[in-house]
């Protein structure tokens, strides 16, 4: 049979630099720092105290069909990030609702917000003594459910919850439904949120950083918990050309793998092996990248791995690669899809979102051009965004300006 | 460290993704107890929930469940390793290594590239991650919980854990989708064996029985009605392509024909749901190439819950009539989220291992979710009796 090209032709992402496309964009352009001190949660006794959460998100005034009481934070992100991606790829709503169309979206941490609260709520008052309405919340499959219900999508809800790389997986797969004619339309992406747990663990794990996540960098020292949504809208070539609709981007393929080593420390030999496989189910050679959008956690162990992982993939002149997890601190299963989307933007606009709080190169590491604290004007034709995950659950998504 | 071979992988080649999947052996774990035999005899003769009193500290809705009391994960996979991980991926890597000890399917160095996991769930190990929670409140400092324990409370645990035991490097994946994980699951499975992302996979689904789960059962039923116990295990299907296997001279347990889901509004009196359901149905029978006489069984996720149940019979109704046989399997392994969908194709399987008479029937299996999720799948099984399997 024939394969249909997939594009994207609608972006939503939902962060803290920025809400909606061309916000989003603009933070990127500028660099900010989305990361600040934490509001979701009391950070009393704990020796660190800075996230990445979206404070400006307001879901009342973005959902349209959901009752922001009935569904959990997480959920509301991928609502409304899906909301944000239906609008700009400017497809009528009732004809969306009455197509095959539905939606693939990624999570580490799904509703456990919701679920953190009812743990505290059940020291006061006990496990008898919850909300039935919120302990409904917890389960992610609502994530997916939220976005098909908010948009009246009749097709597919799937939750992928391979943690850190979630989206990208959730992203091949709804490129995926289309291309083999499953689909006609999907929102891709992910959401995450800030909470107690999550921010504890990786500290515990040394994994965190105090103030400042600066990937690549010779002094780097971990991570920041972050929070968002991320979405796209994707179609065949074909119904974009079709309607008129502006297209973003191309999806090419994406690759993925198993560590099947460790659960937690990334490993370069299967990492690189995942980025062949990207590019040999995308029809991409290594010297056509233009762009890597990192994993790039900040963590000692990810930039390191992933570095040397480039350069045995790309040799000596692998292209720039940064981390958008530098403004964004880790938003977890929204962090490739907003990595996804900066790439993205990259292409159609012309630049290279930067790696900010970049100050030393680290002589230990091979040498990559990280773009370091100013984003850069660049022709970006194919653009590789990279997500590694706890369980070694690699996925690799390539994307290409559109021909 | 050095890097692979820089041989370049060979590229996916997508077929047309509707392709037959072939079962080629599982594993099964729930309450009824470890095997399909024993899920089998359950089916005949539903055994009463067990007493789970002593297995928490903490407080239970109910004294009852259909749970594996008596299991521990060393019992089955050995001391060395096993001693951090919570009972979610315990059952799930059982599963799978009683999946693998089922199946004609060797792995290799060769293949085990090709070979991955995909694993369904709700929320992972709630109480992994609530009791996470529960630490950051109630410990002096916030910050001192166990970091050995902190990829279980991360919802890709249990696959990923069980791709590092059984070295299986191909695509290892985890879907969140309470009562529609196991569909979930087999549609994404299908795509990545269409598509040419992997061979095999070890697909299923885990539910872990635990005070947060057992409250759950209870909350939901303040809200839907119904009194079923909860239930909890797992159960780990070997996925092939069908028309490899056939290829190779093998014969499978099972095909699954058609794989189809939708959202649509909540069940509720207007009867939307079950329209949308009844549309899964029918698609699903459409896309298998059968009629709904053919239909020998259907097995339901029927749980007491009176609005989803009868949401979920009118639709099945509506499409085959009347007079098709049930099997309920949560009357015999209680309510285990996303377990019971893999419980539902389990029971089907188990039933064609124990009866051959049953050889070449096929059987349809509905979801529902309150949240308006749906979804029916066509399955044809065999039993063993001719010797060749999988």
């Amino acid at each position: 049979m024939s394969l249909r090209r997939v594009v994207i032709t609608g972006l939503g992402p939902v962060s803290s630099i920025g809400i909606g496309a061309s916000a989003y964009s603009e933070g990127l352009r500028e660099g900010v720092n989305g990361v600040s001190p934490i509001a979701c949660f009391d950070p009393t006794g704990f020796p660190y105290i800075m996230a990445g959460e979206v404070h400006a998100f307001r879901p009342e005034n973005m959902v349209r069909r959901l009752s922001v009481e009935e569904w959990g934070r997480t959920s509301l992100f991928a609502a409304s990030a899906a909301r944000l991606a239906v609008a700009d790829a400017g497809i009528d709503e009732d004809e969306l609702a009455a197509s095959r169309a539905g939606s693939s979206m990624g999570t580490t941490g799904g509703e456990s917000q919701v679920l953190e609260k009812l743990t505290g709520d059940s020291l006061t008052a006990g496990m008898g003594g919850l909300d039935a309405n919120l302990v409904r919340q917890v389960s992610s499959a609502r994530l997916s459910q939220a976005v098909n219900r908010e948009l009246r999508l009749t097709g597919d809800a799937v939750t992928l919850s391979t943690a850190c790389s979630a989206s990208n997986y959730a992203l091949g797969y709804a490129y995926d439904l289309i291309r083999t004619g499953e689909a006609d339309y999907m929102i891709a992406g992910g959401a995450d949120s800030v909470g107690r747990w999550s921010h504890a663990g990786f500290y515990r794990l040394g994994a965190l950083t105090e103030t400042a996540c600066s990937p690549f960098d010779k002094d780097r020292s971990g991570i920041i918990t972050g929070e968002g949504g991320a979405a796209m809208f994707l179609e065949s070539l074909e119904s974009a050309q079709a309607r008129g609709a502006r297209i973003h981007a191309e999806v090419l393929g994406y690759g993925l793998n198993c560590d099947a080593n460790h659960m937690v420390a990334p490993n370069r030999d299967s990492i690189a092996e995942c980025m062949r496989i990207a590019h040999a189910n995308s029809g991409v050679k290594a010297e056509e990248v233009d762009y890597i959008c990192a994993h790039g956690t900040g963590t000692p162990a990810n930039d390191f791995v992933e570095a040397s992982a480039v350069v045995d993939v790309f040799g000596e002149n692998a292209p720039p690669i940064s981390s958008t997890k530098s403004m964004l601190g880790h938003t977890m299963g929204a962090a490739s899809g907003l990595g996804a989307i900066a790439s993205v933007l990259g292409i159609a606009g012309s630049f290279l979102p930067p790696t900010i709080n970049f100050k030393t190169p680290d002589p230990d590491m091979p040498k990559i051009d990280c773009v370091p604290n100013k984003a850069r004007t660049a022709d970006v034709r194919i653009a590789q965004v990279n997500g590694f995950a706890f369980g070694g659950n690699n996925a690799i998504v390539m994307l290409g300006r559109p021909s | 460290m050095t890097s692979a071979p820089a041989a370049a992988p060979a590229p996916a080649t997508a077929g047309t993704g509707t392709s037959a999947l072939a079962i080629t052996g599982f594993g099964v774990l729930s309450g009824a107890g470890i095997g399909p035999e024993a899920l089998a005899a359950a089916l005949t003769a539903p055994a009463a929930p067990v007493d789970v009193s002593e297995m928490f500290e903490e407080e239970l809705p109910r004294n009852d469940a259909h749970a594996l009391v008596d299991f521990k994960v060393r019992d089955h996979l050995g001391r060395k390793g096993t001693s951090f991980f919570d009972r979610s991926t315990s059952l799930g890597m059982v599963a799978c290594k009683e999946a693998l000890a089922d199946t004609g399917l060797e792995i290799t160095d060769d293949n085990r590239a090709r070979i991955g996991i995909t694993l369904g769930t709700t929320a992972g190990s709630a109480k992994s991650t609530s009791d996470y929670s529960k630490d950051t409140f109630i410990q002096d400092r916030p910050y001192l919980v166990n970091p050995l324990l902190f990829p279980n409370a991360v919802m890709n645990c249990a696959a990923g854990q069980s791709g590092i035991k059984f070295r299986l490097q191909g695509p290892n994946a985890t879907i969140a989708g309470g009562p529609m994980a196991m569909l979930n699951v087999l549609r994404y499975t299908r795509n990545l064996i269409n598509c040419g992302y992997a061979d095999a996979l070890l697909a299923g689904a885990v539910e872990e029985f635990s005070p947060h789960s057992s409250w759950a059962v209870h909350y939901a039923q303040s809200v839907f009605g119904g009194d079923a116990a909860p239930g909890e295990g797992a159960a780990v299907f070997v996925v092939e392509n069908a028309d490899a296997v056939r290829a190779a001279g093998r014969t499978p347990d099972a095909e699954v024909l058609s794989i189809e889901v939708g959202v649509f509004e909540p069940p509720g009196p207007d009867g939307e749901f079950s329209r949308g359901l009844g549309l899964c149905i029918s698609r699903a029978l459409e896309r298998a190439g059968v009629t709904a006489a053919d239909i020998t069984t259907v097995a339901t996720a029927a749980n007491g819950m009176a609005l989803l149940d009868e949401a979920e019979e009118r639709a099945i109704g509506a499409v085959l009539g009347e007079g098709t046989a049930r099997l309920r399997v949560k009357e015999s392994t209680g309510e285990a989220f996303s377990a019971s969908g893999a419980f539902q194709l389990a029971a089907l399987l188990a039933r064609h291992r124990a009866e051959p008479a049953r050889d070449g029937e096929l059987s349809l299996i509905t979801t529902r979710s309150a949240e308006g999720a749906a979804g029916a799948a066509v399955v044809r099984g065999w039993s063993r009796a001719g010797g060749d399997h999988g």
